[in-house]
């Protein structure tokens, strides 16, 4: 009986402890975070008194902060890696510093020129009032550019996959490729205008040649460098002309062709909200352009947000769509 | 008549301006329902005689028979299993068994693909990966699954390019024990040409060992098999028959590779 009475015990006392203990910093590690604290900082500061002599609708980015914050608090309750909760939280934090900012530097002490930087609240109100006509606008921009780009790659992906599986025209079309990829698909618009009848069907024909090259190549180049180890496995089996292209080389070359999918698609934004600042009746563009030149701002920035909002969730759309497809890779 | 008959097979290769003969003057023949192993070192041309064998490649001079029949680019006839890449890294492991089935018998709907696909994937014992990628499965289950796709096409021949290969000992073990199973129980047999440079592996499945040599490729020694089937690798290795075949093989190996260096002086 060398051990003392009541070791046992408190042995396990420690391990409930330990325990306890692991689950408080658990719990901890969670919900105590840096953002929540620029959450209060982001509420406290809309109760600072005005510098501006118009309203700054104070009440619209609490209440923006407030739905945040409220799916920042399930998101860290449901979202199981840590990897993934941070990225979420540090994006949040950076929203909340960027309202910070934004509200001191206009509402509260005015150190922007007033008529160009519209206070956070002015600007979400706008945002809600305008919520019907910037649908409309997302709509016609989105449709422009799925249009033109699902066209191009309906014919350049099968086109790349013949011609870079036909390994004489294939060398030759990569190099004219080359050549008219190379030319910005911006100095196609005079011809564009001079033969299509509206807008749309310009900007339509632009998109489609500003994705054209870049996927046709990015085929090729894919098709070309499928190991001879999957195509003669392929051979054995057999396989007709058509499954050996879709069934076999499409697959094994997709991995390029997104590469090529993915530079068209950035193009495409870019060109087309610059040809709507110039030359549209519609579409976001046109709308950044047609308020800042009324000298409306707050619509300006609200145009700007809208551009923003759309190209990442397109391109988040984009990369389910890669990593779906890509599945088999590891 | 043969069911494959190998006539004077000649092929050259021309690379950087420089030719050389992988093979000079091949010929021999398998019969129907014939394990046939193709054994020698590398730089043989083992390879390159199956890669003719599969249509892949076109020899130089002479020619191949398929039932009496000269053979032209690849058939389904044949199905073949790689030592690497025989799989689709992006079809999963019954997809890839049933793609094979589809190019063999194109009137088979889809679900009876999968039936048959599953129920090979069962005979391999990989009932429980089917819906698995080929890079989520080890090496042994990916030539697990070529194997299943090769025999569900149910092809005559059985042309089998190093399959084990690349895998480790013990499961290369396994894997030539659930081969010889599944061939020694199919009615009727299959025709098999198996390459590979492991001369315990050849002994145990095949009916017939074709030697060869390198510089350029030749056929060495043909020699029949002499131990009856089903075979047991536990019980035949502790045979003396068997340890007098092997080692009059590997004389018979070694001596190929001394008569090259230089003969005598090479202690091995």
């Amino acid at each position: 009986m060398n051990i003392p009475a009541g070791t046992i015990p408190t042995a396990k006392a420690d391990k409930k402890i330990k325990i306890n203990s692991e689950l408080k910093t658990e719990f901890f590690r969670r919900y105590f975070r840096v953002v929540h604290g620029l959450f209060a900082v982001l509420i406290l500061i809309q109760f600072l008194p005005d510098q501006l002599q118009t309203e700054t609708y104070i009440f619209y980015v609490i209440w923006f902060a407030v739905g945040v914050e409220i799916l920042t608090l399930i998101l860290s309750a449901v979202i199981k890696k840590t990897a993934s909760l941070n990225l979420f939280t540090d994006i949040v934090g950076f929203i909340y510093g960027l309202l910070i900012a934004w509200t001191l530097a206009t509402a509260k002490f005015n150190l922007l020129k007033a008529a160009l930087f519209p206070p956070p609240g002015k600007v979400f109100r706008q945002f809600i009032n305008d919520y019907d006509k910037i649908l409309v606008n997302i709509q016609s921009s989105v449709g422009i550019i799925l249009q033109g780009y699902l066209l191009a790659l309906i014919i350049a992906i099968p086109l790349g996959l013949f011609l870079g599986w036909n390994a004489r025209l294939g060398s030759s079309a990569t190099y004219i490729s080359k050549f008219l990829g190379a030319i910005p698909p911006i100095v196609y618009i005079p011809y564009g205008i001079a033969l299509l009848p509206t807008f749309k069907s310009v900007s339509v024909f632009v998109i489609f040649l500003a994705t054209f090259w870049p996927v046709l190549s990015g085929t090729m180049s894919g098709v070309m460098n499928v190991e001879k180890k999957t195509i003669d496995s392929a051979k054995v089996l057999n396989v007709g002309k058509f499954t050996m292209l879709f069934s076999v080389i499409l697959p094994a070359s997709l991995q390029q062709i997104f590469i090529g999918c993915n530079q068209g698609l950035t193009v495409s934004f870019v060109l087309l909200t610059s040809a709507e600042m110039i030359g549209a009746q519609s579409g976001l563009g046109y709308y950044i352009k047609n308020y800042s030149d009324f000298g409306d701002y707050t619509r300006t920035i609200v145009g700007l947000i809208v551009v923003g909002i759309v190209i990442v969730i397109i391109s988040f759309i984009f990369n389910s769509i890669q990593k779906y497809l890509l599945r088999w890779k590891q | 008549m043969s069911k494959i008959e190998i006539n004077h097979l000649t092929v050259d290769y021309t690379e950087k301006k420089k030719s050389f003969t992988a093979l000079k003057d091949v010929s021999f023949s398998i019969e129907e329902g014939e394990f046939v192993s193709v054994i020698g070192s590398s730089g043989c041309g083992k390879s390159t005689l199956l890669s003719i064998l599969e249509g892949i490649n076109t020899p130089t001079d002479g020619e191949i028979l398929i039932n009496g029949e000269k053979i032209r680019g690849t058939g389904t006839d044949r199905g073949v299993v790689f030592q690497h890449y025989s799989l689709f890294p992006w079809m999963t492991a019954r997809k890839n068994v049933a793609f094979g089935i589809k190019q063999v018998n194109h009137s088979a709907s889809r679900s009876e693909r999968y039936k048959i696909a599953d129920e090979f994937l069962d005979k391999v014992g990989l009932e429980q990966f089917k819906n698995k990628y080929p890079s989520q499965l080890s090496g042994g289950m990916q030539q697990r699954v070529a194997i299943a796709r090769a025999l569900a096409m149910d092809t005559d021949i059985l042309l089998m390019d190093e399959p084990f290969g690349a895998i480790d000992a013990k499961n290369r073990t396994i894997l030539q024990e659930l081969l010889l199973e599944l061939w020694e129980n199919a009615t009727p047999r299959k025709t098999v040409v198996f390459v590979t440079h492991d001369i315990d592996e050849a002994i145990l499945l095949s009916d017939k060992i074709v030697m060869m040599t390198a510089n350029p490729g030749r056929v060495y020694r043909e020699l029949k098999v002499p131990f009856d089937r089903p075979r047991n690798r536990s019980e035949l290795v502790q045979t003396k028959e068997y340890n007098k075949f092997r080692n009059n093989l590997l004389s018979l190996f070694y001596s190929d590779i001394a008569d090259k260096i230089g003969g005598e002086e090479v202690v091995l």
